[in-house]
């Protein structure tokens, strides 16, 4: 339906002694609902650094639509169509949500007018039931309000994939089904979402498609069902049940 | 306090905080284009002024580029340093660019195109410190900003066969007026002219999305770049801007405006360290805030040279005298440190945040919000005690 396609090739980086992701390669090419697992240390947040330009690759090259984007900064690989949450939540401390809302609205869009961006923001924080704090600063936001705010920035960037680090990390069960709503949401309106989760609950019942990292390398790729079956993933992650 | 809540309530009921605050600015903007024409006001008191001008210049341009930027520079007075002497030897010496092979003589430039020429330097100085600071933040950058304005202050110091050394330079003066009252005057209103037109400047840049843009970057450059805000663009762009408005404010005010020469004094620590205090005292996210604690606090500190004590209940000095003149000297600063000391430890927003918060109406937002929050979670506890 889109002209998506997001491409990894052999994408590697190196810190010192520790290969960190070694030799990953994928592609993207629908709005997929991506599941990205592994255990701590596997790579997962690291090679989202790499694909964000956060992180250079040490070797290996990525493309978004055409366009190569590995170590290009971060605001251009933004622009170009890549948007990005953090493992622990980001939100502009002393901005109010409004604020941290038009940030990503004027970077992305410099000719918008105010009133509108300021439309579409209220739009978007309502979607996310966080409407009511629009003028509060958000770092009096909780936890989990935060993680919503983090989400509605995205939307205000419009990209055409998105990464989820850990969206369901130390969140309340309702706002988790706020966020599982916003990513089917958002899905639907055709956008490709990785998530990186550890909550194998949400990974299986949201994904249509499962990468696993292992030791920075992909140890499975494919339908949920077939990884969870993958012996490889179930020795290196999932782990055998006691009655095996 | 029930006075100033029937105050508060007629003000939001009729004009409005917003308005009341724009006229309190109309009316002290008034206020300094009247002072000089008070006949009863010396040239010295004048003088107070045009320096709280140029100091209020100072740190509110520092407010921008630390507070709003989140940049905290030890270099702004050696920017403004730059500025001046790149004025005053360009004026002196002239310029020759000798891989373009053009010569200028100092005859052929004006006062005030030697200024525009150390405005330009102190940008370009900014640029290439802008790009050098781009990997370095909060302690590393201010190291770094110190060491360089040390840097060029020992250089003015020890160049004295160019710079004059501590003797300092004398800039081509801007002003060829022989009175020294119409001197002062059009001096005066030279200085208040600068700073409002720096001011509006600087407000500008600040509510633009350039502002917004900056203060993102002072919360989490990370997050901002990932937000698509080009970091690094608004950073060196922030840096150029306040070393041109500082560059421009020194190089005026050393044309023999404000003070008839620049010494590498003027570029100490101390000195640097007191436009921060100012910023600081007055509210360094605050432009109107930290323009406000620096002429206030300078005008504090010249009336604190000389304090006349009247004693109460008839006492009387050894002398007979019912009062008597205290000099604190340098116990002025000491004193000006316990204000920043309570500022930092009791209204780390600075001591004018209160006045300027309420005029913005933010109270009122705040607590809009406050509440609406509240009964958003009531409605939450009451769904929860519905599912249970």
């Amino acid at each position: 339906m889109s002209d998506l396609h997001l491409e990894l090739n052999n994408v590697s980086k190196r810190f010192g002694g520790l290969q960190a992701v070694d030799h990953v390669s994928f592609t993207v090419t629908e709005p997929e609902l991506i599941g990205m697992i592994g255990p701590n240390g596997a790579g997962k947040t690291t090679l989202t650094n790499l694909m964000s330009g956060m992180l250079k690759p040490s070797s290996g090259t990525i493309y978004l639509n055409g366009r190569r984007i590995d170590g290009h900064p971060p605001y251009d690989v933004t622009r170009a169509g890549l948007g990005r949450t953090f493992q622990i939540t980001r939100a502009l401390g002393r901005m109010t949500v409004m604020e941290n809302m038009m940030v990503p609205g004027l970077a992305h869009n410099p000719r918008a007018g105010r009133a509108d961006l300021e439309a579409r923001a209220h739009e978007i924080l309502t979607l996310l039931t966080i409407d009511h704090l629009t003028n509060e600063l958000s770092r009096a936001l909780s936890g989990g309000q935060r993680k919503l705010l983090e989400l509605g920035r995205l939307l205000m960037l419009d990209p055409a994939v998105i990464i989820l680090d850990e969206p369901f990390a130390g969140v309340h069960p309702r706002l988790q089904d706020t966020i599982t709503n916003y990513i089917n949401r958002v899905h639907e309106n055709g956008k490709a979402i990785m998530f990186i989760s550890h909550n194998m609950g949400a990974v299986f019942e949201l994904s249509q498609r499962l990468i696993v990292l292992h030791h920075g390398a992909v140890i499975a790729d494919g339908a949920p069902q077939a990884v969870r079956n993958d012996p490889a993933v179930i020795d290196a992650y999932l782990g055998h049940d006691e009655d095996d | 306090m029930v006075v100033f809540r029937r105050f508060e309530s007629a003000i939001d009921q009729g004009i409005g905080r917003r308005k009341l605050g724009y006229l309190v600015i109309v009316l002290v903007v008034l206020f300094f284009l009247w002072f000089p024409n008070d006949t009863s006001q010396s040239n010295y008191t004048k003088t107070v002024f045009i320096s709280g001008f140029f100091y209020a210049i100072m740190s509110s341009s520092w407010a921008l580029l630390a507070g709003i930027a989140g940049q905290f520079s030890f270099g702004h007075m050696a920017f403004m340093g730059i500025g001046a002497y790149a004025a005053g030897l360009i004026a002196r010496d002239g310029i020759t660019f000798a891989l373009l092979g053009v010569s200028i003589s100092p005859e052929s430039i004006s006062a005030f195109g030697s200024i525009i020429i150390g405005t330009i330097a102190a940008g370009a100085v900014g640029l290439v410190i802008g790009w050098l600071l781009l990997r370095l933040r909060a302690a590393y950058l201010a190291l770094f900003t110190i060491a360089f304005s040390e840097l060029f202050r020992i250089m003015m110091l020890t160049e004295y066969d160019y710079t004059g050394g501590s003797n300092g330079l004398s800039l081509r003066p801007l002003l060829q007026i022989a009175d020294v009252d119409a001197a002062r005057q059009v001096e005066y209103y030279l200085m208040f002219g600068l700073l409002v037109v720096c001011l509006l400047a600087l407000y500008w840049v600040a509510n633009s999305p350039i502002g917004l843009f900056l203060r993102a970057m002072r919360e989490d450059e990370d997050a901002a770049s990932a937000l698509g805000v080009n970091v690094v663009r608004y950073k060196i762009l922030v840096f150029v801007f306040t070393s041109m408005i500082v560059g421009f404010a020194g190089a005026i005010f050393y044309s023999d405006v404000g003070s008839e020469r620049i010494i590498p004094e003027q570029l100490e620590i101390l000195q640097m360290s007191l436009i921060i205090a100012y910023a600081v005292i007055g509210g360094m996210e605050s432009l109107i805030g930290a323009a406000a604690g620096a002429f206030i606090s300078r005008y504090l500190l010249e009336a604190m040279r000389q304090v006349v004590i009247t004693l109460p209940f008839g006492m009387t000095t050894y002398d007979g005298s019912d009062a008597f003149v205290w000099e604190p000297g340098f116990w002025r600063f000491a004193l000006f440190g316990v204000v920043m000391v309570f500022t930092l430890r009791y209204m780390r927003n600075g001591l004018l945040y209160p006045i300027i918060t309420w005029f913005s109406g933010r109270d009122i937002v705040m607590k809009e919000t406050v509440s609406r929050r509240e009964s958003d979670d009531n409605h939450a506890a009451r769904i929860e005690a519905d599912d249970e």
